[in-house]
């Protein structure tokens, strides 16, 4: 059933390919913030956005690092200026590193997942965009680590999401923290709680965690994106995850290749709509676009880099005087100008004063082009803050089919910019279902429009300990109406339904 | 014959032997030194800069530092100065004052780790701190003035050393060593970019052999004759040697591939290839209970020797600008063929691992003698299990034969590149360190 949601707007004009003009806001949308503090928060920096006025328009939540955590209400009126007005949550906590959005007790109400250089939090939502601890009423065990990244998804049967938390390095060892990574864990639920959690060992300081059917298997799997700068003897991970047992690694057996990189962040989405994801990684230096290299059932994941080729290595500043090697963070794709083909957004920004790497590190927005090959627009588009960025959002915060960014940078104001077009039509998608996951994380959804097909995953998790709870965006181009469908988590298909263009569409199950 | 440099070094004999300014304190340096060099070794392996040339460099100067803060309050010693090219004498002890070899040798190399690493990022800064704090509290109980006496003259040795680096021609290394523009060489035979990353499109550090040597006259004084003519002809000598690699690499037994990744010791993954000997030597050096004097000495001709290994091996690279074996193979012989290895992003001839381990092969076994066994636990901590060698140079042998195994290099920059080393180290082994 499809149900529309909000105001339908006027049919924007498609100007495919044009380059989107953002107009930066942060001053006049009163956003003040900076994710401040030393070497513990050299990493992190995370941003989430989550709709809990339910308005359409959704808030914004970020961390604070050594200062506490801010959270904004979203007043930006129906495709205007972008209005942003602090408010007390109950999440201003300090030592945040990042968040990551969900509805753990699947109540209709967003939660959050905080985590921290310290004990991670639950947070559950109360409604009217206030929120209260609850690590003891879930049995959730917050650790003492310095956290860096999440994910989750719902395993079949269960109640509660199973989440993934990542870890960075072991904080007390002053003089040789290298090869000292703390274990990443996996909490999985018990009930309408958590149990035991469980230690992924060996763990090799993540930055970014993301559960995916890379295989459409119809199983999620764990990738895990680890910072070769502190690992020994590590790599990239993959982490089946088997009902009712222990997760274990893929193997080399199994196809797994190894690949040692400063890994950040995790971006995925199905380019070409095969049913197989791509992943983008970020790094210092190149960035990786894996592509699987036998897209079909019962392939290994065998992956090869296809960033070159597709104009996505994202090696180095593209703009300014600085020719030293970038560093990546948050990635996303997202479709900015409404062409129908995901875009590619890249927070950029030098660690900390680290001379090998350039200091003046635009962020990157890529168009992808017909072609497949993407191209640097972040000059044109108005998006290349030269800050030392970490956490990002590409999300439409004013309700016009234009998505907006959020970023948040490290010892430097957190910027807000907004869409202001030309971009095509467009679509957003709410999935609903009865029970537990009732926004159906894990499913797939499918939108059709004349001779394009795209594909979004819907995931909790990746990018740089920042995380997006609400519908999925998609650009239509110059089609007013497109096909779409789910592939619910739990397999089931749904029937191709007709929608129309520029509107929120929840669609039920 | 150098090893006798080292009589009367081993630790009982010291007190004995060596002539000490009045008043030394009897604190033990030799922590100060390991747990240095332990750091360095770090530092190494996560400053984005240090490939395996530019971490040869800070090895040759640490190891120079090093000697010269020990042996520079001693009458039983010699500088260095006079010896290396462009070393002038360093500052010297008043001998009617007393020192501290442990604050000396503290000072110079935190001084000298500092300005060597000062790439490194925010972890490094932060962890070189914490090892000068931990090491300055050993020496609280000194007196104030012999403290103050000895970090100044250590410093002032450090000072010494980073001035007379920054005019050798690879102080400032840019773009981790990957130069912005290139202009290849026409013609089959030579290099070509083997690797997707953007960023090693261009060759690394293509003028290194421009660099002052430390002991070796020039760049070239242990030149090789060039590699087998290039050819495509079946039968011919450069295809012969194309075939090995190939055929070895379809065939690798698992210890083959083991050697293989033992000794891959890729930067940024590992402490480089000059960094996997001086992690040998620290493991010697523990085992054995060197004292700081002669460890020192051991590191200031390894790392000369080393130093001056990849300024003659990038000399020879880039005059016969060869290309590498992925290259070869793909256009001759296999265009699916892949390497065990990573190719490195340079010349192939000869093999830089080579070349080094020749060189430091000569030194340890001047310094140890020739049927020194020992093993080698240096990548324990990556998963790798320790080896064990009957020698040095069999430690060498395989080192070198490893890059064959892993399909980045032929067998004649294999053979060429012991041997060129061989010559190199030979010239750090004449160092006199005592008087």
């Amino acid at each position: 059933m499809i149900r529309a949601f909000g105001l339908c707007l006027l049919a924007l004009p498609a100007v495919a390919q044009e380059v989107p003009r953002f107009v930066e806001e942060t001053a006049s949308a009163g956003l003040t913030h900076s994710y401040s503090g030393d070497w513990e928060y050299m990493v992190g920096g995370g941003v989430a956005v989550f709709d809990c006025t339910g308005d359409d328009r959704p808030e914004v939540f970020m961390a604070g690092g050594a200062a506490p955590a801010g959270f904004w209400r979203n007043d930006s009126p129906t495709g205007g200026a972008l209005t942003l007005t602090v408010q007390t949550s109950g999440l201003e906590l300090t030592g945040v590193t990042g968040a990551y959005p969900l509805d753990v007790d699947s109540d209709g109400i967003t939660d959050l997942a905080l985590l921290r250089v310290g004990e991670d939090v639950l947070m559950r939502g109360l409604g009217d965009c206030r929120f209260q601890r609850a690590n003891e009423a879930w049995g959730f065990d917050g650790g003492d680590a310095w956290s860096t990244a999440f994910a989750a998804t719902w395993e079949t049967g269960q109640e509660f999401p199973t989440l993934a938390i990542g870890t960075y390095i072991d904080r007390t060892q002053e003089a040789f923290p290298w090869g000292n990574c703390t274990d990443n864990h996996l909490h999985r639920p018990a009930g309408r709680g958590y149990g035991t959690r469980v230690p992924l060992t060996p763990s090799y300081c993540t930055l970014s965690l993301l559960f995916t059917d890379w295989n459409a298997s119809g199983r999620k799997s764990l990738r895990v994106s680890n910072d070769r700068e502190y690992y020994k003897g590590g790599q990239e991970q993959m982490w089946h995850l088997p009902t009712g047992d222990a997760p274990r690694l893929y193997t080399e057996a199994e196809g797994w290749k190894r690949l040692r990189i400063w890994g950040m962040g995790i971006a995925s989405t199905d380019l070409n709509a095969d049913g197989y994801p791509e992943f983008y990684l970020t790094s210092m230096a190149d960035h990786k676009l894996q592509t699987l290299v036998a897209p079909a059932p019962g392939t290994t994941p065998d992956y090869s880099d296809v960033a070159w080729a597709r104009g996505v290595t994202a090696h180095r500043p593209f703009v300014g005087d600085d020719p030293r090697p970038s560093t990546g963070w948050h990635a996303q794709f997202a479709d900015v100008n409404n062409d129908t083909r995901a875009d590619l957004f890249v927070a950029k920004g030098n660690v900390w004063d680290m001379p090998d790497f350039a200091l003046a590190d635009p962020n990157n927005l890529l168009l992808q082009g017909p072609d497949g090959v993407f191209v640097e627009v972040a000059d044109k588009a108005g998006t290349a803050s030269m800050q030392p960025s970490r956490g990002a959002a590409v999300v439409d915060l004013n309700a016009d089919g234009a998505l907006d960014l959020v970023v948040v940078n490290r010892n430097a104001p957190a910027q807000v910019w907004r869409n202001a077009g030309p971009v095509g039509n467009w679509v957003r998608l709410a999935l609903s279902q009865p029970g537990p996951n009732p926004t159906a994380i894990g499913a797939f959804v499918e939108v059709q429009s004349g001779d394009r097909r795209q594909r979004h995953e819907v995931t909790v998790g990746g990018g740089h300990a920042s995380g997006i709870w609400g519908p999925q965006h998609f650009g239509l181009g110059a089609a007013d109406k497109a096909q779409v469908r789910v592939i619910w988590p739990d397999g089931h298909i749904s029937g191709w339904q007709e929608v129309t263009a520029n509107q929120t569409v929840v669609v039920d199950r | 014959m150098n090893r006798r440099s080292f009589v009367g070094f081993g630790g009982a004999a010291l007190a004995g032997l060596a002539l000490p300014r009045p008043a030394l304190a009897a604190a033990d340096p030799a922590p100060v030194l390991r747990n240095w060099y332990r750091l360095v070794l770090e530092l190494v392996r996560h400053t984005a800069t240090y490939s395996p040339p530019v971490a040869s460099r800070a090895f040759g100067y640490l190891g120079v530092a090093a000697w010269e803060a020990l042996a520079s309050c001693r009458t039983d010693t010699v500088s260095l100065a006079g010896q290396l090219t462009g070393l002038t004498a360093l500052p010297t002890c008043d001998p009617a004052l007393a020192y501290d070899p442990s604050a000396i040798l503290n000072a110079t190399l935190s001084r000298a780790v500092a300005a060597f690493f000062g790439n490194t990022g925010p972890t490094g800064q932060r962890a070189m701190q914490a090892m000068a704090r931990q090491m300055g509290s050993g020496l609280d109980a000194l007196p104030a003035d012999v403290l103050a006496r000895s970090e100044s003259h250590g410093q002032a040795i450090a000072e010494h050393i980073i001035a007379w680096s920054m005019t050798d021609g690879g102080a400032v290394v840019e773009n981790m060593g990957f130069p912005m523009e290139y202009v290849l060489t026409d013609g089959p035979a030579h290099w070509v970019p083997t690797s997707l990353i953007r960023q090693q499109q261009t060759p690394l550090l293509p003028d290194w052999h421009k660099n002052r040597p430390f002991a070796l006259p020039a760049g070239n004084t242990c030149a090789l004759p060039p590699p087998p003519a290039y050819s495509e002809a079946a039968g011919s000598a450069f295809h012969a040697e194309a075939m090995e690699v190939y055929t070895t690499s379809r065939s690798l037994t698992e210890e083959q591939k083991t050697i293989a990744r033992f000794w891959s010791d890729d930067p940024m993954l590992s402490p480089t290839p000059p960094g996997h000997w001086v992690e040998i030597v620290l493991q010697i050096i523990d085992r054995d209970r060197l004292d700081a004097l002669r460890s020192a000495d051991i590191m200031a001709r390894l790392g000369v020797a080393m130093a001056d290994a990849f300024i003659g091996c990038w000399q020879a690279k880039f005059a016969h600008d060869l290309l590498r074996p992925v290259t070869y193979i793909h256009r001759v012989i296999d265009p699916k063929w892949e390497p065990l290895l990573i190719t490195p992003p340079f010349p192939e001839y000869p093999s830089g691992h080579s070349t080094l381990s020749g060189a430091a092969a000569t030194v340890l076994t001047a310094t140890f003698g020739a049927d020194f066994a020992f093993a080698d636990a240096t990548h324990e901590a990556d998963g790798l299990a320790a080896r064990s060698f009957p020698s040095f140079w069999a430690a060498a042998e395989e080192a070198a034969i490893s890059r064959l195994y892993g399909g980045i290099h032929f067998r004649a920059a294999i053979d060429r590149g012991l041997d060129q080393g061989r010559c190199i180290g030979d010239h750090a082994v004449r160092l006199r360190t005592l008087a």
